[in-house]
């Protein structure tokens, strides 16, 4: 496949009081990217500038070919002409208007363009019902399903979606997740999806950009850019592998799911999933335990046989980080120092992975 | 019960606020809007102008717009120059000097108004592709009906009320200038005692009507379009 | 803290009541006088507290008609210098006077311009566009307002003036307009502007067009109980005050007859 032609591409400077801001990113024209860091970090704001919603910024910021900002050129392209859809923590929906007045202002402004599937998204979201509600009678979790597809109306051809499910309780946050995922097979536009959470990032994105203190750290793939050994301690509990595999397996009995990917076969716990769909399954780097033998007589589900790549210090001082190659897919594992030299373990030492199957798993 | 006169008094009165409301939705919703919203090193000493008719004693505002506008003030030297009418003793005079008056009963409510709706309504439009003047209209100014209403109210019952700056600058005339509050002020003069209590329960009614009308307007839900 | 607080405002209302309990109306007088009187009553009371060094006298100025509703409302006045006799006398007609009114003056109308030379002009004249706009009183309740109207119907003008004038709420807010210059002529008290500085012309309005404008003082119920303002009401008709009525335009009641 030929290489896609850019998505967004923004170098911009900014101070916002002490956190003076210095981002460079390139993102792919297709797929979710997940703009990941620490509260503080500065990712509403790079959003927010990236959206042109704040002037402060200088640099440079383009879309495919369309130029959004230049100020060496004195380019400014304002907000409402560049063509985003954007979703803000709190909802933000009209009070002024009901629910499908909300739908219509974007739309109506977007010339309600024929290739948009309205019903089906108002029906895929579960939005039939609440079309002449007034907003102060949603939830959060309805306020938010009416904020995307709101944003998704306005036609746009790029999204931003900025930590929409923070706000949300337990149950509204999984079902809201849930849609996401739903809507991210059919998305044609690319999205920049803000979040703390890790769980949502890895079911969500394809690509990461990680922020701190004002600036990009790293960004790239999901599944590389979580398996770096050389990011900065305050990702530490992020960290670990995002692996895709199919769904092969289920035991009624035990409810249990079997998850099979290039690294060998997972099993872990059966929530919503049905035999031969694809699945995107975290394993943290704090959940794999190293063994030089595969053991028996363990509670743990899973093992997996994997080689050591390489390893590096963790942020605290008794723990280290292993890079392991399981078939191919890079996983990572916390474990303490004590424990690497009792093991005798050295970078292309045969290692087995043991990962409980209660970690696993959304 | 109320004289033909009396009854032009009352016409006058209403005409006047009426207009004067009017004029000053017309040049505060921008304003407003801009105080609102603006970050320039301006904005306070702006927003204390606007404030100052709080504060200043009718008769001294009344006083400084006779001095302005009279032949020897900046104003009308300006206006004979250009050969316009001298505004001291006409409508269109008490006109100018009702808004001066009245200008912070109509901004302050907007200014606050605007600043509740906040700025994240409007990123929210621009998003959706609205611009600005778009915005203004289909977001901020519906998102700040129960303002507007306020403004609109005080301004015009403030109008109705006023007495000292038309005692200084409007001579009285009848037709013109001889609004309810000048009757009354006459009648109490010369001693014709039931003509003011008339007037005065008129000039009541009708303040009391509006500030009804106001509670009323904006105990309904925000403007929908 | 709260001790010292209380202790200090002890003082104060203690000194505030000593000052004001010093000033008791033993050696004071209150006047309410017509708007025209205000120069000219002045210099009467300057020559008075020559004197009388030990005696106030506060004169409060406005329209007759407003002053004699206050009166009539209770306000502390104990001397009524109103600018025509029929206000006293409805203060007595009310039974609300100490004394019955006394004429003290006879005021005079004029015509003053601080734009257009006024020698020369008759009444009639202001008939003419560049007059422009004619201040006069308030006909309603001012003394000199009615005679401003009395007079503009004996010159045959006041139906075609009618567009043209702007009333001033006392005859002293009437000689403001035309100062200022905002009305081009204004029918004003001669004592008014026979002493100011302020750039004009004035020639008088003959006496035969309107009602004579009879001064009439009274004093009130109030007054009736203190002797000084008895004493500076006798004052105000002894000579040397009438010489300086005279001095302001005023005429006075035994030189003419009427």
């Amino acid at each position: 496949m030929t290489e896609s032609p850019h998505g967004l591409s923004a170098q911009l400077t900014w101070r916002r009081g002490a956190l003076a801001f210095d981002i460079d990113l390139r993102l792919p024209a297709q797929g979710v990217t997940a703009l990941f860091g620490p509260s503080g970090a500065g990712k509403s704001s790079c959003l927010r500038a990236i959206a042109g919603l704040d002037r402060e910024a200088t640099g440079r910021v383009s879309f495919g070919e369309m130029v959004w900002q230049d100020s060496a050129q004195r380019i400014f392209v304002p907000t409402h002409q560049r063509r985003i859809g954007y979703v803000f923590q709190e909802a933000s929906l009209f009070a002024h208007r009901d629910v499908a007045g909300n739908l219509d202002f974007g739309y109506r402004r977007a010339g309600r363009p024929a290739h948009l599937d309205c019903d089906g998204l108002i029906d895929r979201f579960g939005l039939r019902p609440l079309l002449q509600r007034r907003v102060s009678g949603l939830s959060g979790g309805e306020r938010q399903r009416v904020a995307m597809v709101r944003a998704l109306l306005s036609d746009p051809a790029l999204l931003l979606f900025d930590e929409p499910l923070s706000a949300l309780d337990g149950a509204a946050r999984a079902e809201l997740l849930a849609c996401l995922e739903s809507l991210h097979g059919m998305l044609r536009v690319p999205m920049i999806y803000v979040s703390h959470n890790v769980d949502e990032v890895a079911r969500l994105a394809d690509h990461l950009l990680l922020m701190e203190a004002g600036r990009v750290i790293a960004q790239g793939r999901l599944h590389d850019t979580l398996t770096r050994l050389d990011l900065p301690p305050a990702l530490g509990e992020a960290l670990g592998a995002v692996i895709e595999g199919r769904v092969v397996g289920y035991d009624a009995q035990d409810q249990l799911i079997e998850l099979e990917f290039p690294g060998g076969r997972l099993w872990l716990p059966h929530r919503h999933e049905s035999v031969g769909q694809p699945l995107r399954c975290r394993i943290g780097a704090r959940d794999v335990v190293l063994t030089r033998a595969p053991q028996s007589g363990t509670s743990a589900l899973n093992q997996l046989a994997c080689r050591i790549v390489d390893v590096a210090a963790a942020d605290h001082p008794s723990q280290l980080l292993v890079q392991l190659d399981a078939g191919g897919c890079v996983l990572l594992a916390r474990i303490t120092r004590r424990s690497w030299h009792a093991l005798g373990l050295a970078p292309g030492s045969e290692a087995w992975a043991q990962v409980k199957a209660v970690a696993l798993g959304f | 019960m109320l004289t033909p006169a009396d009854l032009e008094a009352l016409g006058l009165t209403l005409r006047l606020a009426a207009t004067v409301t009017l004029l000053l939705l017309l040049l505060g919703l921008p304003l407003a809007w801009w105080l609102a919203h603006t970050r320039s090193r301006w904005r306070r000493p702006i927003a204390a102008v606007v404030a100052l008719p709080l504060v200043l004693p009718p008769t001294v505002l009344g006083f400084y717009l006779l001095m302005l506008l009279g032949p020897d003030g900046a104003v009308g030297r300006a206006f004979a120059a250009l050969g316009l009418a001298a505004l001291p003793f006409t409508f269109k005079g008490l006109v100018v000097a009702s808004m001066l008056y009245s200008l912070p009963f109509v901004v302050q409510p907007l200014h606050n108004a605007f600043e509740a709706v906040g700025s994240r309504p409007l990123d929210v439009a621009a998003t959706l592709r609205a611009g600005p003047l778009d915005r203004f209209f289909n977001v901020a100014l519906p998102l700040a009906w129960p303002g507007v209403i306020t403004a609109a109210v005080l301004g015009f019952a403030h109008t109705v009320g006023e007495f000292g700056v038309v005692l200084m600058i409007g001579g009285n005339i009848p037709g013109q200038t001889r609004v309810l509050s000048m009757r009354i002020y006459d009648h109490v003069q010369a001693g014709e005692y039931h003509q003011a209590n008339v007037l005065s329960l008129c000039l009541l009614v009708v303040s009391f009507a509006a500030l009804l009308a106001m509670s009323l307007l904006r105990s309904r839900e925000p403007a929908r379009d | 803290m709260m001790r010292r607080l209380w202790q200090g405002l002890l003082i104060l209302g203690s000194a505030f009541a000593s000052v004001t309990l010093a000033a008791t109306p033993e050696q004071q007088i209150t006047v309410a006088a017509a708007a025209d009187l205000h120069q000219a009553l002045d210099a009467v009371i300057v020559a008075y507290r020559q004197a009388h060094p030990d005696t106030r006298v506060d004169v409060t100025y406005g329209s007759s008609g407003n002053l004699l509703t206050q009166i009539e409302q209770g306000a502390p006045f104990e001397l009524f210098f109103s600018a025509d006799s029929d206000y006293p006398q409805q203060l007595l007609a009310h039974g609300k006077a100490g004394g019955t009114p006394v004429p003290y003056a006879f005021g005079h109308l004029v015509m003053w311009s601080a734009s257009i030379d006024m020698k020369g002009v008759q009444l009639a004249d202001l008939a003419q566009p560049k007059f422009g706009r004619i201040a006069i009183a308030n006909p309603q309740h001012a003394p000199y307002g009615k005679r401003a109207e009395q007079a503009l119907r004996a010159a045959g003008i006041w139906n075609r003036v009618q567009a043209r004038l702007v009333f001033g709420d006392n005859i002293a807010q009437t000689a403001q307009f035309a100062q200022s210059g905002n009305a081009q002529v204004g029918l004003v008290a001669e004592s008014l502007v026979i002493d100011t500085s302020v750039k004009g012309s004035f020639v008088a309005v003959p006496s035969s067009m309107y009602q004579p404008l009879k001064q009439s003082f009274v004093l009130t119920q109030r007054g009736s109980k203190n002797p000084l303002a008895q004493d500076f009401a006798n004052y105000v008709q002894s000579a040397p005050a009438k010489a300086i009525l005279q001095r302001y335009g005023f005429e006075l009641p035994n030189d003419t007859v009427h």
